[in-house]
């Protein structure tokens, strides 16, 4: 049983944290309709930004967080402002491959300035530490710190949306753009700040998983993959639908740990046989291909 | 004053025809120029650091004279049946790219007009570089890939000096088999029940495949029950899945194949989920490497590693003392696995072409068939170097052997590697069961 609980536990944590890299994703197109194709370089920026800091001002990770957040918020701005505002007077292909273009760019860059090498964080005040919560099931400590602040990024970002002016002006500008500019609504600030908020939740979600993940230029293709998995099972736009749809690609990508459960609890050797944790990624990918034939518009999706 | 003039005319028009005729570098001693391709950046460039570190020091050895060290290539300054001609090393960065590899061979073979290829660490690299070495007839030596098929293609352009996988797989379950006869130094017969459950996780590559697929041979053979065997994506970003699957097979002993990165990944991963095995044994690579010890502290007493050189052989060999002196005051570090090997590689290039007295790719293919380097002229504890030049194994060192060591704190509370097997030349009591992190 305890190789179910850990599973399961690991899926929720990776879950909530997952969650927050699909957050950007999700408030940049309720917002404006745009698919953002570099998300996943946002939080490698994120990463290296957390590994970097901790490492050149020797503080514990975790507390480099509002660096991250300022760096993702301030990177998102420039790209509406010089990029993707031009972008959108274009076509929609225009879009696709505008910001397919900053991926590249972003990825390039990185690899000019880190070269290809994988970086990880060796120190820290929970890197390594771990909690055992008793039936031999072992919580990482930095996993669970890492869960419990992207809740409360989450949480920040939702009151932020539902409970403050500048949420609601950004609501309104995803509803209706135009009528929200003849409200009064200052429709572009709205959108770099959606760009911002997007940039700087996902830069958050980076310096987070360095934590635990090592770093390189091409983590990011991972990350944009899950995240529009994620997207596309809660919904486009949704945050709730985010953080729901988190936790369940967290426990997809624990679908190696469940099929242990059954090898070993019932002890069938032709499953221990199956390379299930090669194929871990794969059932996310299956499940974005479902939700995307059965419900495009996700399951909590408003967006049409 | 006409007969001076025309006497100049004469010695200089001699002189052009001389020049013409002559090759170049004819009347200087010249250099011999060889490529080395290894991973001088990624996910191995540690190692790469490692290898070319060894690689240059040879060379430097080679290319002057050092009285104090009993080998014959301290004795002359450079090449001497080449009149003198230095050792030229041409570094490539492959970046663990099997592609990149062999683009960067045909390079080094068409514009820079290598004498011959060393390298490349990574097994996928070796292949496409040595395929393309096959394709254009130029002499490569390798010193550091382990993949027994390497020397199973009936390549002739193609050597491989260290002991393969198949020879180290089998040293482990040997030192099993030992653990169980009461044969290991300072530990007394354990019964084979306690550590029949063994389980693995190798990289995804042309390396970690054949050791997996090797494990699960020696294990049937030898009586073990392979619980898991995993293989997972080289320079993985995180491994907590595996390590999570590894810790539900409940094995008793647990087999890695990794580089440098996963290898550290791994250890930090086992010890966040504290899974605590008997023996913890690693296939070389990353597990023996400076940034492993460095990285991981003292979390790593008591984990073995298979290899080829551990400082402990200085010990054993007066003449590895003396090169890893002069390979610590380069780097700051002992002479590890990679490092000793690639440093052979560069040795054994040195006595082809001093057998042969000749760049030319025939002459030199000859001469490494027939090659006969006694063990005491290696920094590396082998009888020698001889490759096979029939059979399966075409162009394999055949008098190589391996070594497993095992992480301890010695005295002066530094971690270093002991010798365990073989065990005739155990350096240390083993420590087992493993004591956690």
């Amino acid at each position: 049983m305890d190789i179910l609980v850990s599973s399961l536990a690991a899926g929720l944590l990776i879950g909530m944290v997952l969650a927050l890299v699909a957050l950007g994703l999700t408030i940049i197109f309720g917002v404006m309709d745009i698919v953002n194709f570099a998300h996943g370089e946002f939080l490698m920026v994120g990463m290296y930004t957390g590994l970097l800091t901790a490492q050149s001002l020797r503080i514990d990770p975790l507390l480099t967080l509002p660096f991250a957040a300022i760096v993702g918020f301030v990177l998102g701005v420039i790209c509406y402002v010089g990029f993707v505002k031009f972008l959108l007077r274009g076509p929609m292909v225009a879009q696709l491959l505008g910001t397919f273009g900053l991926m590249l760019f972003l990825r390039n860059l990185a690899l000019l300035i880190f070269g290809s090498e994988d970086r990880a964080l060796h120190h820290g005040l929970l890197v390594g530490k771990s909690f055992d919560i008793g039936m031999g099931v072992i919580i990482p400590a930095t996993k669970l710190a890492a869960a419990g602040l992207s809740v409360a990024a989450f949480w920040a970002v939702w009151i932020l949306m539902n409970r403050t002016k500048i949420g609601k002006a950004l609501t309104a500008t995803a509803l209706n753009s135009q009528g929200a500019r003849y409200m009064g609504i200052p429709t572009e600030r709205m959108n770099a700040l959606a760009w911002g908020i997007g940039g700087a939740s996902v830069t958050i979600a980076g310096a987070l998983i360095v934590n635990f993940w090592s770093v390189n230029p091409f983590i990011g293709l991972l990350f944009t993959m899950i995240a529009f998995a994620i997207v596309a099972l809660g919904g486009f736009g949704s945050v709730p639908g985010a953080f729901f749809a988190g936790l369940v690609v967290g426990i997809i990508t624990e679908i190696p740990g469940i099929w242990d459960f059954f090898t070993y609890t019932f002890n069938i050797r032709w499953m221990a046989n199956v390379p299930m944790t090669s194929f871990k990624y794969m059932w996310v990918y299956l499940a974005y291909f479902i939700i995307m034939v059965v419900r495009p518009r996700g399951l909590f999706g408003w967006k049409r | 004053m006409k007969s001076v003039l025309r006497f100049g005319a004469f010695f200089v028009g001699i002189l052009a025809i001389l020049v013409l005729l002559c090759p170049p570098g004819g009347f200087a001693a010249g250099e011999v120029k060889i490529g080395v391709i290894y991973p001088l950046t990624g996910g191995a460039a540690a190692a790469g650091r490692e290898l070319r570190a060894g690689a240059e020091l040879a060379a430097k050895i080679a290319n002057s004279v050092m009285p104090d060290l009993p080998m014959t290539m301290a004795r002359n300054s450079g090449i001497k049946s080449l009149g003198g001609a230095k050792i030229k090393l041409i570094f490539k960065d492959h970046e663990g790219n099997p592609t990149l590899g062999a683009d960067l061979a045909k390079k080094l073979i068409l514009d820079d007009k290598v004498d011959g290829i060393l390298g490349c660490y990574h097994s996928s690299v070796t292949k496409t570089v040595s395929a393309v070495c096959e394709q254009y007839g130029v002499p490569m030596i390798n010193g550091t890939s382990t993949s027994p098929a390497l020397t199973k293609r009936g390549f002739k352009w193609f050597w491989r000096t260290t002991p393969h996988d198949r020879w180290f797989t089998k040293d482990l379950f040997e030192l099993l088999k030992g653990l169980t006869e009461g044969k290991v130094r300072g530990v007394r017969a354990v019964p084979k029940k306690e550590i029949i459950n063994v389980a693995s996780a190798c990289e995804k590559t042309e390396w970690g495949s054949h050791v997996s697929r090797l494990i699960a041979s020696f294990a049937k053979e030898y009586g073990f029950n392979l619980r898991k065997s995993l293989l997972y994506a080289a320079k993985s970003a995180d491994l907590s899945s595996e390590v999570r699957s590894l810790k539900a097979s409940r094995a008793d002993v647990l087999l890695f194949a990794s580089y440098t990165s996963d290898a550290i990944l791994m250890v930090k991963t086992l010890k966040a989920q504290r899974v605590r095995p008997k023996i913890i044994w690693g296939q070389d690579a990353g597990f023996e490497k400076p940034e492993f010890r460095s990285t991981l502290g003292d979390s790593i007493q008591g984990i073995l590693t298979r290899t080829v050189f551990l400082p402990k052989v200085v010990e054993i060999k007066a003449l590895a003392g003396k090169v890893n002196a002069l390979y610590k005051a380069k780097t700051g570090n002992d002479l590890g696995g990679a490092s000793a090997r690639a440093f052979t590689g560069v040795q054994t290039w040195v006595h082809v072409l001093e057998k042969v007295g000749s760049t030319k790719p025939a002459d030199i293919q000859g001469a490494a068939n027939s090659i006969n380097i006694p063990g005491s002229e290696l920094v590396v504890p082998w009888a020698g170097i001889k490759f096979s030049t029939s059979g399966e194994e075409l162009g394999q060192n055949v008098l190589g052997s391996g070594l497993i060591g095992q992480y301890q704190k010695g005295p002066d509370g530094k971690m270093g590697l002991e010798i365990i097997y073989p065990f005739d030349v155990a350096s240390a009591d083993m420590i087992f069961p493993f004591p956690g992190y």
